[in-house]
C-alpha cells in the first residue's frame, strides 16, 4: 500500500471537470469523440476508459429528501487497491506497485483484457488507438491496457486532478492524516446526512483513494463486504498454468501472447465445465 | 466587485443569485467552500437546480425575471420585523433624507412619467433642502416623507404570499431564505451577495442590482469583510476592458463619453464639466467626482498631448460626440435598418452566437462593404457569409480575418472581477502571422494617420482630419518595431507632461493630477499602478499583514490598491469595526490601519460613500431612468401576467422601432426560454468549441426540460427537439432531469426551456445557437439585451 493516498470528498465536489481535463493535459490523453447520448446528467463519455483515466460522474437528482435534494457527483479514477485483483491476474506480470501504486508497463502489457475482467470497479480499458502527445512520445498503444498511475509516471508531486481542484473536493497526502481528515469530515455531515460514510479504508486491503460520501456506499454502485475482497484466482491459475506452458512457443510476440492468452482462458473454462 | 475573490471566505451567509458560480466561475467555490467549511452559509436561487445548489445549504428556486419580487420580499420580511443594521441605515445610507412632497407612486408608476415617450421626468425624485442647500434628514426615521418610511410603504406588497405567487418559490422555502439572509443584519454576521448575466440581461436589470444594493445596505453588509455587491464577471479581463470603456457611453475610468441628445448637451468642455461634475454643500460629503475635470483634462493630455491647450479646450471638440445611443443592438438595428456604417472591425467578439436575435445581426452583417475579425480562430461571424441558409453569391461583404494573439502570447495586465490588475509575460511567441491587439490597433492607426497624411500633404479635401492627425501616440520604443506594452501602462498610470513629447516623473496615484495641462492620464482609476516605484501589478508578494486575505504586495487593486470599496463603511463613526472579528480597517487615534481606506479624513469627519455627492449609501437612487425604487414588471415576453401592478413590462422600456412583430405571445409560446453557460464551454464558443478535451464533455448544443413536460411532450432524455419562439427555430438534443421543475405561478403550472449558448454552425464542435431565439430589447439604463427570459415552445424533432 502506498504511503500517500488520495482524498475524494463528494460532498465538495463542484462537477467542474476540471480534472477530467488536467488528467488528459497532463498524462498527453486524447479527447474521446462523444455525442451528446442521453446519459445521466452531464456524465461524458460513458465512463472510464483507455483514454480517459480520470473520470466524473453526475447522479440523477436525489430528491428523497424533498428539503434538501441532494445531486451527487462523484470524481471517479483507479482506486489503486492495497491487494489488486488486476495485478493478481495479469499473465505477464505487467501491473505492478511503483511507490505503492498500481502501475501498467506497457512493455510488458499484451492486452489479454484479463485486468479489464477482473478489476470490479471498471477501471482500465483496452485501446483501439495508439496516440502520442505533444511531444511525439507514444503514451496510447493500440490493442494494450491503460488506466491511472497516480502521474507517477508523468512525475508530478501531487498529481494533475488534485492541484486543479478548486474546491479542496480532491486532495492528497499521506494515508492516516488522509484518513482522519475523512473520518472528521464525515462526523461533520452526518448533521444534514445520517447515512454518511468513508469509502475505502478496508476494502482490497484498503484503497489509495479514501472518498467521502453522502450516503452508504451502496447507493453509489460501490461494492462492499465480500464484494470487495481480492478475487478467488482459482480459475486464473489454471489460465495461467496453461498460458505459462503455451507461452514458450510465442518468442515473446505480443500478438501470440494474446493468442495464447486467449486460448488459454478458453481451455481453463472448458476444463471447469467439464 | 466591491470586494474580492478571496474575501468572499469571510461571509457567514452566501447569496448567490442570478449567478451558477460554481459552474462559470468555478475557482470562486475555493472561497465559498473555504466560508462554509468556517460555517458560513450558502444559499443558491436559481430558476434550476444546478451545480452551485448541488453545494448549497439551502436552495430557492424561482421563476426566471423575478429576482426583484424576490429580494424585495426579503427587504419587507427585514423592514416589517426591524431586522436591520439601525446605525448604519441611519447614518450611512439615505433612509432619513426627506423626500419632495411631489414625488409619488401609483399602480407601477413613479411620478414624473410620460407615457407617450415611455419616459420619466426625474425632477419630483429629490431630497428636500434646507436653506445651506444640505437634504433635510429625520434620523429618527418616523417622518413620512423620508426614504425609509417610503421604502417600507413601497416594499410592504412584497408579501410572502404574493412572493411566491409570483416567484413560484414554496412560501415556506422564502421564508427560510428571509430568515437567513436578515440574521446578517447584526453588526458582526455579514452576508454577500454574487450575481452575474442572470441578474443583468433584463429589461429590469439595472434595478435587480438596486435591489441587492438596499438588501446590503439595510443589513449594513457593505465595506465590510465578507460583504459587498459582487458582481462576477464573465471574462478574464471583462473588469479592465469595462474600465478602459469598451462601452459607449464612458470613457476610460468611468468619465462620461460626451452626447449631444436628451437634455443636456456636451457642446464644449465647460458644458460636459457643467453637465457631469457633481456638487455637494454638505461638508461631511467627500463628493470625489468633484475631480472629473482633472481626470477629463488628464485624459484629453494622453490623448493628444501638446495640441491639447486650455485655449483649444484640450482637444475636446475633437472627440466624438453622441447624437444617439450606441449601444450593441442599436448598433445592428441601425446597420439592418441600412445605414451609413460601411465597415466593422469585430476583435475577439462573435455576435453570430452571442448576439440577441442573432440570425438577424448575421443578415445585418451583409450590409457591410468590409468586415475585419481579428480573432484566435475563425467564428461564426466570420464565416457568416456561409451560414446555413445564407447564398454566398449574393453577399458583397468583402471579410477578413486575422490571426491573433492568445492570452498567454503577449504580454499586459488582466484585471479580475475583485479589480486586482495583475501583470502578466508572454509565455510563447504567437503561431505563424498571428500578431497581438497592441499590435494590430498601432498599425492600424499609423497607417491611418499616414493616409490622412498623405492627402492632407496633397491637398485633397478631408473631411475631419484633427482627431487623427493631432492625436499623441507614442508606444513603439526607439529601434523597436513593435509597441511595448509598458509604454501604455505608463501612460494610463499617467506622467508629468513636460513640453515637446518629453515625459516628466510617474505619476504617484490620481491625487497628483490637474485641470491645467501639467499632468497626462490615460485612465485615473489606474493612476497608482505603474508609478516611480515601478511596475505594481508585476508584484507579487504573499505577504498578509492585515491577516484577511488582502494581500496589498500581490499585484495592485484600483483605485489607490484598496482591497474593499467602500470601507469606511465597515467601522462606525468613531472608527472602530462593526465586526472586529473580522476588521476591514480601524481608526487608532492619529492614522487609518488595514487596508487602504476611501479617503484620509479622521474617523467622523466624513461619510463612506465617497462617490456619491450624499456621501451616502442610496436606498432611494435619484439618477436611474426607471425609478428611485426597484419595482416589479414582467419581461417583454412573459408567461403570466404583472401582480404588483398594472404595468406589463418596464414602463421606461421603448422598444427598438425595427423590431416590432418580433415579439411572441404566450398563447402560441407557452414555456418560458432561458439561457445560461457551462463549465466546460466559454461564452460563444470559439475558445473552447475548438478544444477536443472539452469538446468531449460536452460535444452537442443542449436544452434541460423537465420530466413532467417532457412526459407532456412525449420526449425522452437524449432525444432531438425543435424550440422555437417568435424569431425562429432551432433543433437540438433534450437532457430531461429533475433538477428542472415546472413552478406554481399565480395559481398555474409554468414550465422552462433552459439552453446553453455556446453553440453555432462552426468549429470542432457545433450545433444551433440558441440566440436564433431570442429577443432585442434591453435594460431602459443600459440596453442590456433581455436574454434570460423569453417565449418558446418546444416539440419533438
Amino acid at each position: 500500500m502506498s504511503e500517500k493516498a488520495f482524498l475524494v470528498d463528494i460532498s465538495k465536489c463542484q462537477g467542474c471537470r476540471g480534472c477530467q481535463v488536467a488528467c488528459k493535459q497532463w498524462n498527453g490523453l486524447p479527447g474521446e469523440k462523444t455525442t451528446f447520448f442521453g446519459g445521466p446528467e452531464y456524465t461524458n463519455p460513458a465512463n472510464l476508459s483507455a483514454l480517459t483515466w480520470n473520470h466524473v460522474v453526475f447522479y440523477p437528482l436525489d430528491k428523497s429528501n424533498p428539503e434538501r435534494p441532494v445531486w451527487n457527483i462523484k470524481h471517479t479514477k483507479c482506486y489503486h487497491c492495497a491487494e489488486a485483483n488486476c495485478i493478481a491476474v495479469c499473465p505477464q506480470m505487467a501491473i505492478s506497485k511503483v511507490d505503492g501504486w498500481t502501475v501498467i508497463d506497457q512493455e510488458k502489457c499484451i492486452g489479454c483484457g484479463a485486468c479489464v475482467s477482473a478489476c470490479v470497479y471498471k477501471v482500465p480499458g483496452l485501446s483501439e488507438i495508439n496516440h502520442k502527445n505533444d511531444m511525439g512520445q507514444l503514451i496510447i498503444h493500440r490493442g494494450k491496457s491503460h488506466k491511472c498511475n497516480a502521474c507517477t509516471l508523468n512525475k508530478r508531486d501531487i498529481p494533475a486532478c488534485v492541484s486543479t481542484c478548486p474546491s479542496g473536493a480532491l486532495q492528497f497526502g499521506h494515508r492516516q492524516a488522509i484518513i482522519k481528515k475523512a473520518l472528521k469530515r464525515v462526523k461533520e455531515l452526518k448533521k444534514d446526512f445520517p447515512n454518511a460514510s468513508v469509502y475505502g479504508l478496508d476494502e482490497f486491503g484498503g484503497l489509495g483513494v479514501i472518498t467521502v460520501l453522502r450516503d452508504k456506499p451502496e447507493k453509489y454502485g460501490l461494492p462492499v463486504g465480500k464484494d470487495a475482497q481480492k478475487i478467488d484466482l482459482s480459475q486464473f491459475d489454471s489460465i495461467n498454468s496453461i498460458y505459462h506452458t503455451l507461452s514458450v512457443f510465442t518468442m515473446g510476440i505480443p500478438y501470440l501472447q494474446k493468442k495464447a492468452y486467449t486460448v488459454a482462458k478458453a481451455l481453463a473454462g472448458a476444463g471447469k465445465k467439464a | 466587485m466591491t470586494n474580492h475573490w478571496i474575501d468572499i471566505q469571510h461571509a457567514d451567509v452566501v447569496m448567490i443569485i442570478g449567478s451558477n458560480a460554481a459552474e462559470n466561475h468555478p475557482i470562486s467555490f475555493k472561497w465559498v467552500q473555504r466560508a462554509r467549511d468556517k460555517g458560513g452559509k450558502l444559499i443558491s436561487v436559481d430558476p434550476r437546480f444546478t451545480r452551485t445548489s448541488s453545494l448549497a445549504d439551502l436552495y430557492a428556486p424561482i421563476r426566471p425575471g423575478t429576482d426583484i419580487v424576490f429580494i424585495n420580499g426579503i427587504i419587507n420580511y427585514a423592514l416589517q420585523n426591524d431586522l436591520i443594521q439601525k446605525e448604519y441605515v441611519v447614518k450611512y445610507t439615505n433612509a432619513a433624507y426627506l423626500i419632495d412632497p411631489g414625488f409619488a407612486f401609483n399602480d407601477g408608476i413613479f411620478s414624473g412619467y410620460n407615457p407617450a415617450e415611455r419616459k420619466y421626468d426625474k425632477k419630483t425624485w429629490k431630497y428636500q433642502l434646507d436653506a445651506d442647500g444640505i437634504p433635510l434628514k429625520d434620523e429618527s426615521l418616523q417622518n413620512p416623507q423620508c426614504v425609509y418610511q417610503l421604502l417600507k410603504k413601497h416594499m410592504s406588497r412584497y408579501t410572502p404570499e404574493k412572493v411566491s405567487a409570483a416567484t413560484g418559490c414554496p412560501v415556506d422555502t422564502f421564508k427560510k431564505v428571509a430568515e437567513l439572509y436578515t440574521s446578517t443584519h447584526k453588526p458582526d454576521r455579514v452576508a454577500t451577495i454574487l450575481y452575474a448575466m442572470g441578474a443583468t440581461q433584463h429589461t429590469i436589470g439595472v434595478q435587480n442590482i438596486r435591489s441587492y444594493v438596499i438588501l446590503q445596505l439595510l443589513m449594513g453588509n457593505i465595506g465590510l469583510a465578507g460583504g459587498g455587491i459582487n458582481a462576477l464577471r464573465g471574462e478574464s479581463n471583462v473588469q479592465g476592458s469595462t474600465d478602459h470603456a469598451i462601452l459607449w457611453h464612458i470613457l476610460p475610468g468611468y468619465l462620461d463619453a460626451p452626447k449631444v441628445f436628451g437634455p443636456k448637451k456636451d457642446t464644449d468642455l465647460k458644458t460636459w464639466i457643467a453637465n457631469n461634475t457633481p456638487t455637494t454643500k454638505d461638508p461631511m460629503s467627500v463628493n470625489w467626482w468633484q475631480n472629473k475635470p482633472k481626470y477629463m483634462i488628464s485624459l484629453l493630455k494622453a490623448w493628444f498631448g501638446d495640441n491639447a491647450t486650455k485655449e483649444n479646450d484640450f482637444g475636446f471638440d475633437w472627440l466624438p460626440k453622441a447624437s444617439k445611443p450606441h449601444s450593441h443592438v442599436h448598433i445592428y438595428e441601425e446597420l439592418y435598418a441600412g445605414s451609413k456604417i460601411e465597415g466593422a472591425i469585430l476583435m475577439g467578439t462573435n455576435p453570430v452566437v452571442g448576439g440577441p436575435n442573432s440570425m438577424k445581426e448575421a443578415r445585418s452583417l451583409e450590409k457591410l462593404n468590409w468586415l475585419v475579425c481579428a480573432d484566435l480562430w475563425e467564428t461564426e461571424t466570420s464565416i457568416f457569409w456561409k451560414r446555413p441558409g445564407a447564398n454566398p453569391k449574393t453577399i458583397k461583404t468583402e471579410v477578413f480575418l486575422l490571426p491573433m494573439a492568445s492570452s498567454v502570447e503577449k504580454e499586459g495586465s488582466v484585471s479580475n472581477s475583485g479589480r486586482w490588475a495583475q501583470w502578466r509575460y508572454k509565455a510563447q511567441n504567437p503561431p505563424g502571422e498571428a500578431i497581438t491587439d497592441l499590435d494590430f490597433i498601432d498599425r492600424l492607426f499609423r497607417a491611418v494617420r499616414k493616409l490622412y497624411e498623405d492627402d492632407v500633404k496633397a491637398g485633397k479635401k478631408v473631411a475631419n482630419p484633427d482627431p487623427i492627425l493631432k492625436a499623441y501616440w507614442n508606444f513603439t520604443p526607439e529601434g523597436h518595431h513593435e509597441p511595448d506594452p509598458h509604454m501604455v501602462a505608463k501612460e494610463i498610470n499617467g506622467f508629468e507632461w513636460k513640453k515637446n513629447g518629453e515625459h516628466g516623473d510617474q505619476i504617484e496615484n490620481f491625487t497628483k493630477l490637474t485641470d491645467d495641462g501639467k499632468t497626462v492620464c490615460g485612465n485615473w482609476l489606474y493612476s497608482g499602478s505603474y508609478n516611480e516605484d515601478g511596475n505594481n501589478m508585476a508584484r507579487r508578494s504573499k505577504k498578509d499583514k492585515t491577516r484577511m486575505g488582502m494581500y496589498h504586495g500581490w499585484a495592485w487593486a484600483w483605485p489607490m490598491n484598496r482591497r474593499i470599496i467602500y470601507n469606511r463603511a465597515s467601522v462606525n463613526m468613531k472608527g472602530e469595526p462593526w465586526n472586529p472579528k473580522k476588521p476591514v480597517i480601524w481608526w487608532d487615534g492619529d492614522e487609518w490601519k488595514g487596508d487602504v481606506p476611501d479617503g484620509p479624513a479622521p474617523a467622523g469627519e466624513k461619510l463612506p460613500f465617497i462617490m456619491l455627492p450624499e456621501g451616502v449609501g442610496r436606498l432611494f437612487a435619484p439618477t436611474l431612468n426607471d425609478g428611485p425604487f426597484p419595482e416589479h414588471y414582467e419581461a417583454v415576453e412573459s408567461v403570466t401576467r404583472n401582480i404588483f401592478n398594472s404595468q406589463q413590462y418596464n414602463p421606461a422600456v421603448s422598444l427598438y422601432p425595427g423590431t416590432q412583430g418580433e415579439f411572441g405571445t404566450s398563447a402560441r409560446f407557452p414555456y418560458i426560454g432561458t439561457s445560461y453557460r457551462v463549465t466546460e464551454h466559454w461564452q460563444a464558443g470559439a475558445m473552447t468549441r475548438n478544444l477536443p478535451w472539452l469538446d468531449e464533455l460536452v460535444p452537442d448544443m443542449f436544452c434541460e426540460i423537465s420530466p413532467s413536460l417532457a412526459a407532456k411532450k412525449g420526449i425522452k432524455n437524449g432525444d432531438k427537439v425543435i424550440i422555437s419562439s417568435q424569431r425562429g427555430s432551432i433543433e437540438t438534443y433534450a437532457l430531461v432531469t429533475e433538477r428542472v421543475q415546472p413552478l406554481k405561478v399565480n395559481g398555474q403550472m409554468v414550465e422552462m426551456v433552459g439552453m446553453v449558448w455556446h453553440f453555432g454552425y462552426g468549429g470542432h464542435a457545433s450545433g444551433s445557437s440558441c440566440n436564433f431565439l431570442t429577443p432585442q430589447c434591453g435594460d431602459p439604463n443600459t440596453f442590456i439585451p433581455e436574454f434570460k427570459v423569453f417565449l418558446v415552445d418546444i416539440r419533438k424533432a
